[in-house]
């Protein structure tokens, strides 16, 4: 509808388009961009200038505005937004939801009638999505605003849209209706297999990088068998702290001990280092080839043996990575946002990989923001904040306590929730 | 006068400096490279404000660099007719060998002092904006320059990343620099597949908000041509007469 597609990537179109009563393709390149903005998903890739207020002038010069009025354009942009303290910030050091909130004030500074959405909250924590979904929807109130938005996890959004068309995975169109308030995902319910023996043991452990204090005194245990759920804020030491316990981070204080740790980051691909998928978990040559052959058996990946990592989906990459890992005899295996941008089927998926794992013995340390996950699947809660452990929860505690949750920028999982509404 | 050559304009800059280095390039004798380093660096100190400690590790290798031609030229030179002015265990420096030599090491001082001299004086956003608004050059290379240096910080992150979790899988660091360069490759490959991806959306978005690479007709920063301009101008042009003609009074 921005027409970008087709001509910029050369594609084709059948059918037609109209725009504002007019046939899409009797606009000019550009020309209607500035009635039908867009908002992008990726928050780190859609500016190309340093600061804010650089951000909104390239817009501004792309519509040919005069001179004289870019300044109150801008001024008047950045006070809907809310954005005027940010005026001359640099846009790579703002959090996520911030950059999305600039984004978004790019494309209103061109007066749009209509704003484009894609995905834009697939890749901020729940508490900041459900506010700049809030925020948004303040906008659209005030400046009358006609918004499509690409999505596939509408839980978050609540009662924000008015009109839902649906799709299939082969682009057809489904239904067109009313839309619904939708309920999150639903994940299986699991069994704990969680056994007594301790597997991974961090006493008061500290790390430092380039002189500055990340965490310091993290002291937990985790059993064969568990999966733990590391939770927290954004930028509180989840990643760093799964990086110390795989030993990428050297420790400034304490001791970690454990048979083996393992750490699938959030792009699995970083791991890869062979040229097909049987080679890689045979990488370290640890594992006997009729270890190799059962494990590739269990994490199905017997069909893609022989394909490039890089060419398999972003699924089996995971799978792949894990089981790289636990060809290693790293049965601890640590997980870096498994969550973060996966839609329904992809979420199922890994929940059921990270299920039969630990049916199988493995342990699993996860970081994830979203909790609907966590509570189908964590047998125990790490809360950190500020680079100190709040501390290890059973995760049913957690769900009763709401003022635990806010601290540490979580929304409770809404299955619990309403299963403990209808026993009130 | 701290700020001068911050302020210059950076295309202006750029076309002084470029300028200089051919001017310089055709005199042979000691003196013009010399004279010329000596009046960059009197720049350098009274119109910028520079960490002297980063300016002299970037410095380094080009003095290394300079004495090293200073002293392979005055040993191994091929031509060793003329007066033999020093000797000193049967070595023998001529004066026509010594000439050669201070004017080779000076040359390298001058050319590395003068680009440090724009390097460390000239932001790079600036400079872009600068070379569109005076060189013409065309907003679809400048706004491609500049989304690139914005994903500069963004790609040295996933590199480390990478190899962080390279040395997990028990890669191990190779000794040998030739293997190591080839080992690169394996970082690269991830690197590079997501930079497709990335400027993929970068242009979207960019297109999405109405830029088509024509050329505009108003910018928000202006970058002007000023007096100070015309007054740097002739301050180079000095220091330019000044050397050249360095090398006729000696």
């Amino acid at each position: 509808m921005n027409r970008l597609y087709p001509l910029n990537c050369d594609g084709e179109l059948t059918g037609s388009i109209r725009l504002f009563g007019k046939d899409a393709e009797s606009y000019a390149p550009g020309e209607i961009n500035r009635r039908v903005a867009t908002v992008f998903q990726d928050p780190d890739s859609q500016f190309c200038m340093p600061t804010v207020e650089e951000e909104l002038a390239f817009t501004l010069e792309n519509l040919h505005v005069p001179r004289e009025n870019m300044q109150t354009r801008i001024t008047e942009i950045l006070k809907l937004t809310g954005l005027s303290a940010l005026r001359h910030e640099v846009i790579q050091s703002l959090s996520g939801g911030t950059k999305q909130r600039v984004a978004a004030a790019c494309a209103l500074v061109m007066e749009p009638e209509v704003l484009l959405l894609d995905e834009p909250i697939s890749h901020l924590d729940p508490v900041t999505a459900k506010e700049f979904i809030h925020w948004l929807d303040r906008l659209q109130q005030d400046l009358n605003l006609t918004i499509v938005a690409v999505e596939h996890r509408l839980d978050l959004w609540d009662s924000f849209f008015s009109r839902e068309i649906q799709l299939d995975r082969s682009g057809c169109f489904i239904s067109d209706k009313i839309a619904s308030v939708r309920s999150p995902v639903s994940l299986p319910e699991r069994v704990s297999s969680m056994g007594s023996e301790i597997i991974l043991k961090a006493e008061e452990i500290a790390v430092k990088a380039n002189g500055k204090e990340l965490m310091t005194g993290l002291s937990f245990t985790a059993h064969k068998g568990e999966i733990m759920v590391v939770a927290g804020p954004n930028g509180s030491g989840k990643s760093s702290l799964l990086k110390a316990l795989c030993g990428i981070y050297p420790l400034d204080a304490g001791s970690i001990q454990s048979p083996g740790v393992g750490f699938v980051p959030q792009s699995p691909e970083y791991l890869f280092l062979e040229k097909t998928v049987a080679k890689e978990l045979a990488f370290s040559g640890i594992a006997t080839p009729e270890e190799l052959d059962d494990l590739m058996d269990r994490l199905r990946l017997k069909e893609i043996q022989y394909d490039h990592p890089f060419s398999v989906s972003h699924g089996q990459k995971r799978r792949v990575a894990t089981g790289a890992m636990l060809a290693d005899r790293r049965t601890v295996v640590l997980m870096d946002e498994p969550t973060s941008g996966q839609d329904a089927a992809a979420l199922l998926e890994l929940h059921r990989m990270i299920a039969e794992r630990s049916d199988e013995g493995a342990t699993f340390l996860i970081v994830t923001h979203d909790m609907e996950f966590a509570a189908s699947l964590a047998d125990s809660l790490l809360l950190i904040k500020d680079g100190k452990m709040t501390g290890k929860y059973p995760a049913y505690e957690v769900w009763k306590n709401t003022d635990l949750l806010a601290e540490h920028h979580l929304l409770p999982p809404k299955g619990v929730v309403q299963f403990a509404k209808s026993f009130a | 006068m701290q700020n001068l050559l911050h302020d210059m304009n950076p295309s202006l800059k750029f076309v002084l400096v470029t300028l200089s280095m051919f001017a310089i390039a055709f005199f042979f004798n000691p003196w013009t490279p010399f004279f010329f380093w000596v009046g960059v660096l009197l720049m350098q100190v009274f119109m910028s404000i520079v960490n002297w400690k980063t300016w002299s590790l970037f410095m380094l290798p080009f003095a290394l660099g300079a004495f090293g031609y200073l002293w392979t030229t005055i040993v191994f030179a091929a031509d060793t007719s003329g007066e033999v002015i020093w000797s000193y265990l049967g070595f023998q420096v001529t004066a026509d060998q010594l000439e050669t030599a201070l004017s080779l090491a000076f040359r390298v001082m001058a050319f590395s002092t003068l680009s440090l001299m724009f390097a460390f004086t000239t932001d790079p956003v600036k400079f872009i904006m600068s070379l569109m608004q005076q060189m013409k050059l065309s907003p679809k290379l400048a706004y491609g320059v500049l989304v690139g240096y914005q994903f500069l910080p963004v790609m040295k992150d996933e590199f480390n990343q990478i190899q962080q979790a390279h040395r997990l899988r028990g890669a191990e660091v190779e000794k040998n620099a030739l293997r190591r360069l080839l080992g690169m490759r394996k970082v690269l490959i991830p690197m590079l597949a997501g930079a497709v991806r990335n400027a993929e959306r970068s242009a979207f978005a960019m297109e999405a908000r109405g830029f088509t690479g024509e050329a505009r007709s108003e910018y928000f920063q202006v970058i002007k041509l000023q007096k100070a301009d015309a007054a740097m101008t002739a301050i180079f042009a000095f220091l330019l007469i000044v050397s050249c003609s360095a090398g006729f009074w000696f």
